[in-house]
């Protein structure tokens, strides 16, 4: 039916609950994505914008709220029951892939994902030419070194590896942690371009956080941005394609302004 | 020096029980110490009671398999550390062993173990024995290279390369090492149950520094062919099992005596660890690899062409 792809209704997050250092990280926060949604989330650090990446993926449990996907409730299950429906691709090149595999035994774990991992043969030739055709749209010619460890390639090949596993077993949900924060430049934009192809392709619905309001107007259909565990701004579909950065730097200096104007009425109080 | 080839053989399939937690799984594991008199004492004790010592090694690789899990459990699901878990298994096992046993001691002289036909015919320590054992390390060795390359394998694999990783792609990991241990405890359990037969008793201390033997075996197997691929890796165990025995043999042929050898195994180690770390070595294996790599990939990076403009826009 048409449930909603991603729904989150009132998720909450504290770390170090009952203590000095207790933190809320995520307030209340509620969201709805529809299939085919491309949400690019921004937001000044500790907003909580990698911390909801990480309770959607099951990296983090919630204290409260629920979590659904295609209207099931997932709220319950540990992270690696998740992947069944959520592929995430993490900011760190070195932690998507695994460095001592090569590149088809990282594909080919990445084609199971979610499901049981029997006895047959884990590169078997038709997922090798299959892993051949894929590897030659990313046009890094990767196509010829199947069997390279992963930890030989760039952090930018790695990157673009670790989008394509994240991919092309085409997930209900696709969360991008700042994927291209630590890519050069140039990388980073090949990356960037990659991304759009590939949501495009499968027709993916996609979270991505990032500090680059460049690439978060450039990609997705949705905007919102995050601030102290809540989401304060959203620009819809129709919107996002007028919205400049600068109209994201003057929200941002909204919510500057009013937190400064607090805490110096906190020092003078 | 024939017997050394023997024990080699045999004593590779603790070596690849050993490869499987600390490569594999990359844990280092003390288990071992304790499930290898385990899996010696389960076969001496059914064997001498009467059953039939095809059935005790089979049951042997069975306790090697609980004790291997034992160690899993505290880890994965206690969340303790990982050399702890080991020692703490180790020592229940002493007296688990003893239980198992009766005594510290089970002779089995005069028993019908699987050696027996090896043994009536005067085969053991001749070249026709250095085969069967042979035959037997590369069938583990085959069954386990066949594991890790099917879709599970690649899961365990990861499990110690990227643990993170592999999660994200669904793999419950603390399954995975909890299977991995009991697995490497079986094989070291079976390697137990085997040379207590050879050679004609179990006793609860013929475990004690075991893993420094399994150790020795990888690394030096590993530092003479390196571990590209798992078939290699593996070979390079039973080979470095191989050459481990030997070296005990001459140490003992130039005078040392039985006692000195923990001694010895603990140097052979460390030299095994710290040599590839020297200079020399290591341009010698640098160099080595990139012949390697020239032969089998090429390896340019391609210039993405159309991203610049992209990214000017």
């Amino acid at each position: 039916m048409s449930h909603p792809k991603l729904e989150l209704t009132n998720i909450t997050k504290v770390f170090y609950p009952h203590t000095v250092n207790e933190r809320i990280a995520l307030k209340s926060v509620s969201l709805t994505l529809r299939e085919g949604d491309f949400v690019t989330i921004i937001g000044s650090n500790g907003a909580g914008k990698s911390t909801l990446l990480n309770v959607i993926s099951g990296a983090h449990r919630s204290e409260a709220g629920i979590l659904r996907v295609d209207g099931a409730d997932v709220t319950r299950l540990a992270d690696h029951q998740r992947a069944r429906y959520i592929s995430r691709v993490f900011q760190d090149p070195m932690a998507g892939t695994s460095p001592h595999m090569t590149i088809e035994q990282n594909l080919s774990m990445a084609l199971s994902r979610g499901r049981r991992r029997g006895l047959r043969r884990g590169v078997s030739a038709a997922k090798r030419s299959r892993f051949r055709e894929e590897l030659a749209a990313l046009e890094l010619g990767l196509e010829d070194r199947l069997g390279v460890r992963v930890g030989m390639l760039s952090g930018g090949q790695r990157q673009a590896l670790s989008l394509l596993m994240a991919t092309f077993s085409e997930p209900e949900i696709l969360l991008l942690d700042e994927h291209t924060a630590a890519l050069d430049p140039q990388r980073a934009a090949l990356v960037t371009r990659l991304t759009g192809e590939a949501v495009a392709r499968h027709g993916l619905t996609a979270l991505m956080v990032t500090h680059n309001m460049e690439q978060a107007l450039q990609l997705g259909n949705r905007l919102i941005m995050m601030h102290e565990g809540e989401i304060i701004f959203e620009i819809d579909a129709g919107a996002k394609e007028r919205a400049t950065v600068p109209d994201l730097l003057a929200e941002f200096g909204k919510v500057r302004g009013a937190t400064e104007a607090l805490s110096d009425r906190t020092l003078l109080g | 020096m024939i017997v050394a080839l023997d024990l080699g053989l045999v004593f590779a399939v603790m070596a690849l029980g050993v490869y499987i937690s600390f490569r594999i799984l990359d844990f280092a594991d003390l288990t071992v110490d304790g499930s290898f008199t385990t899996g010696a004492a389960t076969a001496a004790a059914l064997i001498v009671s009467g059953v039939s010592p095809w059935l005790a090694t089979v049951a042997s690789i069975g306790a090697g398999l609980v004790a291997g899990s034992i160690t899993g459990l505290l880890h994965a699901k206690g969340g303790i550390n990982p050399l702890l878990a080991g020692i703490l298994t180790q020592i229940a096992l002493y007296s688990i062993n003893l239980r198992i046993m009766g005594r510290a001691n089970v002779p089995l002289l005069r028993a019908q173990t699987i050696m027996s036909p090896l043994r009536d015919a005067r085969l053991l320590g001749t070249p026709v024995s250095v085969l069967v054992f042979l035959g037997l390390a590369v069938i583990v060795a085959a069954l386990l290279v066949w594991l890790l390359s099917t879709d599970m394998g690649l899961a365990m694999q990861a499990t110690g390369d990227n643990e993170s990783m592999i999660r994200s792609l669904g793999v419950n990991t603390d399954a995975m090492k909890i299977f991995g241990l009991a697995l490497s405890n079986g094989l070291v359990a079976l390697c137990g149950a085997l040379i207590a037969q050879y050679q004609g008793f179990a006793d609860i201390g013929m475990g004690i520094g075991l893993i420094v033997a399994g150790l020795a075996s990888v690394i030096i197997g590993q530092a003479i062919f390196g571990q590209r691929t798992v078939l290699i890796a593996a070979s390079a165990v039973v080979v470095g099992s191989v050459v481990y025995r030997v070296v005990i043999q001459i140490a003992l042929m130039v005078g040392l005596n039985p006692n000195d050898m923990k001694l010895i195994s603990a140097v052979l180690v460390v030299v095994a660890l710290l040599l590839p770390k020297w200079d020399v070595v290591r341009r010698y294996r640098n160099s080595r690899q990139e012949r390697l790599d020239k032969l089998t990939e090429p390896f340019d990076e391609p210039e993405p062409v159309a991203i610049g403009k992209e990214a000017h826009r």
